[in-house]
């Protein structure tokens, strides 16, 4: 009987690097199903009024919200289109920079891009808001948002912005989204003490903890699954991005691990019927 | 087409650099390594000053002068390094973790444990009705939470006749809990795919131009 041969790890990982890259070269456009969640959340926007203030706010780590992305930069691009205003607040040292990458990879901005919203009048960029734990950062923030936060992230005092003139308090906010792992203090403050509705364009690991307040908050709390959610909230918005990509990653490296498994078993049963004889 | 912006070109030896430590640790990865610690430490050393002229501006313009006892107490916590002032430092963290904890117990109290019971109750009255997709989940969700909490908040209970059926309801609580962390690993995993194929990503197609 022919012996199997030796799998080096170094070679396992060339095999799933070339599934990553074949998707990345040719995409393959797996399809997927929609979910309600996500279309519930798509409505939820387009039913927002020309001129809305929503709130992009939360912490998190760059690496891990770049998860967060594909949902968020769609879903910018649709505030964008329908006149919607934007604030981001970030809660964690890192998260100005992933504001700033979501808001410019969705391309919306007039002077960069030619797109349909201005700084200073259609989104503004507010600087990291540090304090003892996120809940008592969001609580002073929508209480009293001038009081919080005095210039925003180039250091321009918030009260020269035309957009944050007509920004007070939670009774201005019509809508949250939270793009990072930080969700909880969202929902213990901006849900539950304040009654506005957060959406999180959640990454995995941080849905498979927190779906549950989704249950506890019916109609306040929505979440989106990963880049599944994201890949979901594209093709609502008519976008092909990063969700799809990785979609199609799924189904690439899915075929490779089933290969292995099979390998791996194969493998055990033909040294198994050795050691018999 | 290739790109010609030298911070594309960075990222893509970094994380070229980061890959490689699937051959196998090397220079390259150890350079990649040490290069991003220090662009975290330099990164909160720049944000923490930013901070500080941001927080501190409506003090600086005579604003805000209250502003000055949060400004007292930050430079105060730097008396830490100093063993014979250390104490002084400890008023400033007995603020920080004193505000923080108690605005996230009280809102613990209605988000976590309220509404979380609120949430039971209601999914209790989906298993009468609706679709039977619905029902079944229901009776699962709730047999799985009353054995999971029922597993966490008896450790210990009394031997005699009732000890065996309350076993079951224990086991049952470890698989509910062992589902939980199955599902929680797999959707890690999923991350973990998604993150790989954004890196990709920046280098096949923002680096190499290759789409």
């Amino acid at each position: 009987m022919a012996k199997m041969p030796e799998l080096k790890s170094e070679h396992i990982w060339i095999v799933v690097t070339i599934a990553f890259l074949i998707p990345m070269l040719r995409p393959l456009n797996t399809p997927f199903p929609m979910s309600d969640v996500t279309l519930e959340i798509y409505k939820i926007v387009e039913s927002l009024p020309e001129g809305s203030i929503v709130v992009m706010g939360g912490g998190g780590v760059f690496a891990f919200d770049i998860e967060s992305s594909p949902g968020m930069i769609s879903c910018i691009k649709q505030m964008a289109r329908k006149g919607i205003k934007l604030i981001a607040v970030p809660l964690w040292s890192e998260t100005p920079q992933f504001h700033k990458y979501v808001i410019d990879a969705a391309r919306v901005d007039k002077d960069k891009y030619g797109g349909p919203w201005k700084y200073g009048e259609d989104y503004v960029l507010l600087p990291y808001i540090p304090g003892p734990s996120d809940e008592v950062v969001l609580d002073s923030f929508l209480r009293d948002i001038h009081k919080t936060v005095s210039i925003d992230l180039a250091g321009t005092p918030i009260d020269q912005l035309p957009l944050m003139q007509k920004v007070h308090s939670y009774k201005d906010i019509s809508l949250w989204f939270c793009p990072h792992w930080g969700f909880v203090p969202v929902i213990r403050i901006v849900v539950a003490k304040y009654n506005i509705t957060s959406i999180s364009f959640a990454q995995s690991a941080a849905y498979a903890f927190f779906s549950p307040y989704m249950y506890s908050y019916p109609g306040k709390v929505y979440m989106t699954n990963g880049y599944i959610g994201g890949a979901q909230y594209e093709k609502l918005a008519g976008d092909k991005g990063l969700g799809h990509m990785v979609i199609d990653s799924y189904t690439t490296l899915s075929i490779v691990t089933v290969a292995v498994i099979i390998l791996g078993n194969i493998t055990m049963l033909s040294r198994m019927r050795e050691e018999e004889k | 087409m290739i790109s010609t912006n030298p911070w594309i070109w960075l990222s893509a030896f970094l994380s070229l650099a980061c890959f490689s430590l699937f051959l196998g640790d090397n220079k390259a990865f150890r350079w990649a390594e040490t290069t991003y610690t220090a662009s975290v430490i330099g990164h909160s050393t720049v944000t923490g000053l930013l901070v500080m002229r941001d927080r501190f501006y409506p003090l600086y313009t005579g604003a805000k002068p209250i502003l000055i006892i949060p400004l007292i107490l930050g430079i105060t916590v730097l008396l830490v390094v100093w063993r014979k002032y250390a104490w002084i430092s400890s008023i400033a963290l007995a603020v920080l973790v004193g505000v923080g904890t108690g605005m996230s117990l009280r809102t613990l109290t209605s988000s976590d444990i309220i509404a979380n019971t609120r949430a039971v109750v209601g999914e209790a009255t989906k298993i009468i009705r609706g679709p039977l997709t619905t029902q079944v989940g229901s009776i699962i969700n709730i047999i799985f939470t009353i054995s999971a909490l029922f597993y966490f908040l008896f450790t210990l209970f009394p031997r005699g006749t009732l000890s065996k059926p309350l076993n079951y309801l224990r086991t049952l609580g470890k698989y509910a809990l062992i589902t939980y962390m199955g599902i929680s690993v797999g959707n890690t995993i999923q991350q973990w795919v998604g993150t790989a194929t954004s890196a990709l990503y920046r280098l096949i197609v923002l680096w190499l131009g290759l789409r």
